[in-house]
């Protein structure tokens, strides 16, 4: 699979849904969505991002249902329960704060944030379904060196935290007659001169490696653009098409 | 093919000059191996070969380096790239990718080759260097020796005339470090690279070099044949070091060798006994210790017990559960089962020492440690002042060699008298002289009555040091015995001593010369 696909497709899916506003296609590729990352997601940490895409759409919807039942518009309609109301000035005039809470009420702001709820979980999806070290190395050659730069700070990242942890051990050890809380400055200090000499080392093995030498660099095994990914990309066009 | 000219290197910041006046020549084809303490600029030396010293470090180059014809003052490390491969002292930190193919492929791609060109040449470079089951693997999930051969690999895809490598074994447990040098000695024989290594185990490599460099403290520096060099020279490995004591004719540098000439020794030498240090009261003892890092088992239960007046060696492959049990010990990973300490204080020396420091000079350091543990003024610099009288108050503690830093390092840990003292492979590039002090402060240590609990890979330090040895493998306790015993059973634990005297018991120099007055 080549790692621009679920981003091409995840775009243009989204751009369709909202244009649709159709609440049971919304619904229906939510399900569809979330069947297709729980079988092919991919080996790594950014899999788990699906499951967080569904836990912000969790929140989005509770925080605009809470905000959407105690002030906004009042729609009539079946009262479910009642608030107490806070007098508003003349000039917010149709705005409300408490008062009756209807059903229609809270079913309608839930159907507004479906909408929201598709975009977050297409990218969500998007993010669980490919390997983002792929997808920089991915990127058009113009922003090469920027894509570079996050590749090796996604490798080190990991490192860095890493090493804290090892110097803070090392040095509750140390002076564990005293406290057990340290100082920032004992952590960063070592942190920061490890790093330091690390970056050095990187420099210099990427410069002896011929980095930077010629403009222009070859790639090893690109992902090439396949019928499947042709596939994928082409009915989320389909898509877009029909709702326009 | 490589040329020194009067080459002198002097960084502005520093007091001394980094190298005075080298000079030398190396050919086509040669396995050289540059010696001389730690802080005498070795790496320096390494790094003028692609020109990153003066290119990238800074720094001022008087004189000529030569290789193939290019001057290193007018070319940069990048465009000697497909003339000399070189493998940094960590190969971790020279990573750029997380996948061993790629990480392969990053130098080829720097250069512009086209793609055919590239499959083919990894290929070629994955059989060359078995790397062949780990292609996939991410990099950081690879053992030491895995790390280094991609390191190797990952230089030689653009066909270099030349390799560089620092200190190539020093972080590797011997089988490992065996498997890299075979790779590096077929590079030379199969293929006419010229390998140029810096490496302080003289023991591991010097059956496999052609050429010694030696340089010296006052820019003498001497070139030539192994045997030549190692005749009189400062650091040898300890088969020199033996052939000398006994005053052999001629030194040998292989076991075969020199057992030749010491059968001898071997059939008339007495049987000595081991003094047996008086072992006292447990510090520590667990009962089924064992570490799970998820569902996966690092250390399986263990039974164990050390003793006031021990020293404990702890070996094993790299990954075998050596750091997972002196953390458990440490008390600073969760575990399962029982760590009983019957110590008031406990000293711990991590792997990177650095971990510890982190004052701007020698002086705050030690004042740090005499407040931390109410201690009298000084106490500290007292102690650091006997382990190295000529450091310095006012140096940065990273400005230190080697052998100042474990210096003050053991000044740290040793001033409030821990009753353990756990030490996880200290000894990574030290030279003779360093483990030399090692050796003494922690024999004193347990003589006084404290334990020490060493993980370390240098069957040689076991050797001089060990009263005891744990080994490991895979999590498992496998050998736990007096040090002669476990050391004579394994070929691969064996000290050269021992294998050259097998199959008589004797671990070290000074047993041979004791058994044989």
């Amino acid at each position: 699979m080549h790692p621009v696909t679920w981003w091409l497709w995840a775009a243009l899916v989204a751009t369709a849904l909202v244009r649709l506003q159709n609440n049971w296609l919304t619904l229906g590729l939510l399900i569809g969505v979330s069947f297709l990352v729980y079988k092919y997601k991919s080996e790594g940490p950014w899999s788990s991002s699906y499951n967080w895409a569904l836990k912000l759409i969790l929140f989005v919807i509770t925080f605009r249902v809470l905000i959407g039942v105690i002030i906004g518009v009042p729609v009539p309609g079946h009262t479910i329960f009642s608030l107490p109301q806070i007098p508003l000035p003349k000039w917010m005039a149709g705005i409300t704060l408490g008062g009756p809470v209807t059903w229609e009420r809270v079913s309608s702001t839930i159907i507004e944030s479906l909408n929201i709820a598709s975009v977050i979980a297409l990218f969500g999806a998007a993010t669980a379904l490919t390997n983002p070290r792929a997808l920089l190395r991915s990127i058009p050659p113009l922003f090469y060196e920027v894509g570079m730069v996050l590749v090796i700070a996604t490798n080190l990242t990991p490192q860095l935290v890493a090493n804290a942890k090892r110097i803070r051990v090392a040095q509750e050890v140390r002076g564990i007659q005293r406290s057990r809380f340290l100082s920032w400055r004992q952590i960063a200090m070592p942190l920061l001169e490890d790093s330091l000499a690390r970056a050095l080392d990187l420099a210099a093995a990427m410069d002896s490696r011929g980095y930077g030498l010629k403009r222009s660099r070859s790639r090893y095994r690109p992902h090439r653009f396949q019928i499947k990914d042709g596939l994928i990309v082409v009915s989320a066009i389909a898509l877009l098409v029909a709702s326009l | 093919m490589i040329k020194f000219q009067n080459v002198s290197l002097i960084y502005p910041t520093a007091e001394r000059t980094i190298l005075d006046n080298l000079n030398f020549e190396i050919g086509e084809g040669e396995f050289v191996l540059l010696i001389g303490e730690t802080g005498i600029g070795k790496s320096s030396v390494l790094k003028l070969l692609n020109g990153l010293v003066p290119h990238h470090t800074g720094g001022i180059l008087a004189g000529n380096v030569e290789v193939a014809g290019f001057s290193t003052r007018n070319v940069r490390p990048g465009e000697l790239a497909e003339l000399i491969g070189i493998v940094g002292q960590n190969p971790i930190n020279g990573f750029v990718s997380d996948v061993v193919e790629d990480e392969l492929a990053f130098s080829m791609e720097s250069l512009n080759l086209p793609e055919e060109v590239m499959r083919k040449r990894i290929e070629e470079i994955l059989d060359l260097l078995s790397l062949h089951s780990i292609r996939d693997r991410k990099i950081a999930t690879l053992s030491g020796g895995e790390q280094q051969r991609v390191a190797i690999g990952a230089a030689m895809v653009l066909h270099p005339k030349i390799l560089v490598l620092d200190e190539p074994t020093s972080a590797l447990d011997p089988v490992a470090a065996e498997e890299v040098l075979a790779i590096l000695q077929r590079l030379v024989h199969d293929l006419g690279i010229t390998i140029i290594i810096a490496e302080h185990r003289l023991e591991r490599v010097i059956g496999y070099v052609d050429t010694v460099i030696e340089i010296g403290k006052d820019g003498a520096t001497r070139i030539g044949k192994p045997e030549e060099i190692l005749k009189d020279s400062k650091i040898a490995p300890p088969i020199v070091k033996l052939a000398r004591a006994l005053k052999l004719p001629k030194i040998a540098l292989s076991v075969r060798d020199l057992r030749k000439e010491t059968e001898e020794i071997r059939t008339n030498g007495r049987d000595i006994s081991f003094e047996t240090r008086l072992t006292g009261s447990p510090l520590i003892t667990t009962e089924k210790l064992n570490v799970k890092y998820g569902s996966k088992l690092a250390l399986s239960p263990i039974d164990l017990k050390i003793n006031s007046g021990e020293v404990v060696a702890l070996m094993g492959r790299n990954g075998a559960g050596k750091s997972s049990l002196i953390k458990a010990l440490l008390g600073i990973i969760e575990f399962e089962g029982e760590v009983n300490k019957f110590a008031k204080r406990n000293g711990y020396i991590p792997q990177d020492a650095n971990d510890l420091l982190y004052h701007q000079n020698v002086a705050a350091e030690c004042e740090q440690t005499d407040s931390d543990n109410n201690l009298t003024k000084g106490t500290t610099f007292a102690l650091l002042q006997q382990l190295a009288p000529s450091i310095s108050l006012n140096s940065h503690p990273r400005d230190l060699s080697e052998g100042q830093r474990l210096a003050l390092v053991l000044a740290i840990v040793l001033s409030p008298n821990p009753d353990i003292l756990i030490l996880d492979e200290p000894t990574r590039g030290l030279d003779y002289q360093s483990k030399a002090l090692l050796i003494n402060q922690l024999t004193a240590r347990a003589k006084s009555g404290s334990a020490v609990l060493i993980a370390t890979h240098d069957v040689e330090l076991v050797a001089e040091l060990a009263s005891r040895i744990i080994i490991l493998a895979d999590g498992e306790l496998v050998a736990d015995g007096p040090a002669i015993d476990v050391l004579l059973a394994s070929p691969a634990f064996a000290p050269q001593v021992t294998k050259v005297m097998s199959p008589r018991k004797w671990l070290t120099v000074s047993d041979v010369l004791r058994a044989n007055e």
